[in-house]
């Protein structure tokens, strides 16, 4: 959150996104392709469908976020919150060794890493691959172990050793390949293999050529007269792990009962080391227009985005501060700012500070919603919030408004605008007056915003390039105040 | 007024606090920093063992506190009860309180802590949060040769950047 937030306190902001069926705003521009025009068109369908009031007050809560979650679409001109994205991969690693995985082998390898990455059986911390005195022979050679640093727990306990101190996945699987599971998993694969091919071969007969491989079996069986193999004509699959068909179990399969390979079962000198799952990198599309929101570099040790498109770059940031920076023409700070208590009856300043991310000028319109628990003055509703720039050309620190003399050096605004606390470069801090009515232990104000700046990118795709479109983001903003005594 | 008996090839900072009773034995090294406070009965440290920095080794009690040969305490360990074995670890902030003794061959691990009066039998490893504790089962083979490592390269580096106490 701001660090402006004071942690013992419980001022917040949240900012509301209304995104049961993605409403839009007016004045967002008209989608010049066919196919998002009806992606639109279905989406104000669902929102048409309206919810009852209680509902949507109990819903309200889920659709509340800090603006460090919020995402902006500047096609749509719309804000998106992380409901209302959709989230696809973009990138495979592994988190232990960084590796990235190419997206082809993720399937095969079940989503884990292949190299040597592996969680302890006992601490679940990773393994790492340590050379050491074999036990096993004539002693004095040296093999490669997995052995965890926090728990001293060792892959000798389980008598795995390994030649190589590489790729130590695959000698794993080698030394698995002669073990009673996977010579079953083998021949159920065949016996089913065989089934396929039988019941495809039924049916191609039935229903005509259908491909050059089931001509030429017709051709060879058209010559065994009435051999015609069906697929309840096959012998029932026999496991080799049952004595005889009977029910018994094996000696090779009671021993397998002792769940080596499932976890989390008990003893854990049994416990075999897991292997160490893979991690995603998610890039974020707008659910309307498709539009690609956040992508984040595909190399697992780059942690930069090629494409960042958040609500806080496009509206404005509201915070509290604690303390403003000094005004010239006072020349001290003002402190001491949001720490009164609320009381029932009296009223009380509240000081919100709002920040334009923007490049251009934006106009900001503060309404208050319908409230019961408090009464809410703005007392400037309407203002204008100057651009970002490198270099402060601002240099109007409007004083508070109870001492009402503006700075020498303001640049030709006279009056001191009424409820504008302070304003410094592209920040404005202004006053509302909050008299709550009854006691509550989190007093929450709903703020209706709308922010309208002119958009300075040439617009591609209409011929007229001289007049730059207005864009109107309005939204609603909870403002959390604490408790009331 | 303790007497400190150091041993010819014991390597002890002089940034070091020393109080009363305290004996050190051969190859030991004493970090900067660390205190070994003898307050009512003596400390004797064997051979070969590495007390980091900041570490705190204090015997309140009136019988000697025992540390064995091998041990390596690492850096702001502390070191209360009645004494350790030989090839012990006590790692970064681990600590042995109270009247509890350490065996041979034990791990206590990153801020781990004995109980306060136990005698922690031989091989064990204190672990994790919250805190467990199982029995290692190799024999910790491998730990001299990397422990006399490290003992030759601190012998070989922490006179050239410290005051050594003895030295002339």
């Amino acid at each position: 959150m701001s660090s402006e937030l004071d942690s013992g306190s419980q001022l917040g902001v949240l900012y509301y996104c209304p995104c049961s069926g993605c409403m839009r705003t007016t004045d967002a521009p008209v989608k010049a392709s066919k196919q998002k025009r009806e992606f639109a068109e279905l989406a104000e369908e669902e929102c048409r469908a309206p919810l009852d009031i209680s509902t949507q007050k109990q819903l309200a809560v889920l659709r509340t976020w800090p603006i460090e979650k919020l995402y902006y679409c500047d096609d749509c001109s719309e804000v998106r919150c992380p409901h209302c994205v959709i989230e696809e991969p973009a990138g495979y690693h592994c988190p232990n060794c960084t590796f990235d995985v190419p997206t082809a082998s993720v399937r095969s390898e079940k989503n884990s890493c292949a190299r040597n990455c592996f969680h302890c059986p006992v601490c679940t911390h990773v393994l790492v691959v340590v050379v050491v005195e074999s036990t096993q022979g004539d002693g004095g050679q040296s093999c490669s172990v997995l052995s965890c640093a926090v728990c001293m727990w060792d892959s000798r306990e389980i008598g795995w050793e390994f030649e190589t101190s590489t790729g130590i996945s695959a000698q794993i699987e080698r030394m698995r390949a002669g073990g009673p599971a996977v010579k079953e998993y083998a021949s159920l694969l065949d016996y089913w293999r065989t089934v396929q091919r039988t019941a495809s071969a039924t049916a191609v007969g039935s229903h005509g050529l259908t491909s050059s491989a089931s001509f030429k079996h017709r051709l060879t069986s058209a010559g065994l007269h009435g051999n015609t193999t069906s697929v309840d004509s096959l012998p029932p699959y026999k496991a080799a792990c049952y004595v005889d068909s009977g029910a018994e179990l094996t000696e090779d399969f009671k021993a397998l009962e002792d769940a080596n390979i499932i976890p989390f079962n008990g003893d854990p000198r049994t416990k075999e080391p897991q292997r160490v799952r893979l991690h995603m990198k998610l890039s974020r599309r707008c659910r309307m227009c498709h539009h690609i929101l956040i992508k984040p570099e595909s190399k697992a040790h780059n942690s930069r985005f090629k494409i960042q498109l958040l609500a806080a770059n496009f509206l404005p940031t509201i915070t509290f501060p604690n303390s403003l920076p000094a005004s010239k023409a006072r020349g001290s700070l003002l402190e001491h700012i949001n720490t009164t208590p609320l009381r029932v009856g009296s009223t009380m300043p509240v000081v919100l500070r709002f920040t334009n991310p923007l490049y251009t000028e934006m106009d900001v319109s503060v309404d208050v919603g319908e409230l019961d628990a408090a009464q809410t003055d703005v007392l400037a509703p309407r203002f204008t919030l100057p651009p970002f720039a490198e270099l402060w050309e601002y240099d109007e620190d409007e004083d508070d408004s109870s001492l009402a003399s503006p700075s020498a050096s303001s640049s030709g605004r006279g009056s001191v605008k009424r409820g504008i606390i302070h304003q410094h470069g592209n920040q404005i801090a202004i006053q509302l007056d909050v008299t709550p009515r009854a006691q509550t232990q989190k007093l929450t104000i709903p703020l209706c915003i709308t922010c309208t700046h002119l958009d300075d990118m040439a617009e591609m795709d209409t011929s007229d390039t001289s007049t730059p479109r207005r864009i109107v983001n309005t939204f609603w903003a909870y403002v959390s105040l604490g408790t009331v005594n | 007024m303790g007497r400190l008996h150091l041993a010819p090839q014991a390597l002890v900072c002089k940034n070091t606090i020393l109080e009363g009773d305290i004996r050190i034995g051969n190859g030991t090294v004493v970090h900067i920093d660390a205190s070994i406070i003898a307050k009512n009965g003596p400390i004797i440290i064997g051979t070969n063992n590495i007390i980091s920095d900041r570490v705190k080794i204090v015997n309140n009690h009136t019988t000697p506190l025992v540390i064995g040969d091998n041990n390596q305490i690492e850096t702001d360990a502390v070191i209360e009860g009645r004494g350790i074995g030989h090839k012990n670890v006590v790692q970064v902030r681990g600590k042995v309180v109270g009247t509890s003794t350490l065996g041979n061959n034990c791990v206590v691990g990153v801020m781990c802590e004995t109980d306060p009066s136990e005698n922690v039998p031989d091989n064990t490893i204190l672990f994790g949060n919250p805190q467990s504790r199982r029995t290692r089962s190799d024999n910790n083979a491998e730990y001299l040769e990397v422990h006399n490592k490290h003992l030759q390269y601190v012998h070989e580096m922490l006179p050239r950047y410290n005051a050594i106490i003895g030295a002339e």
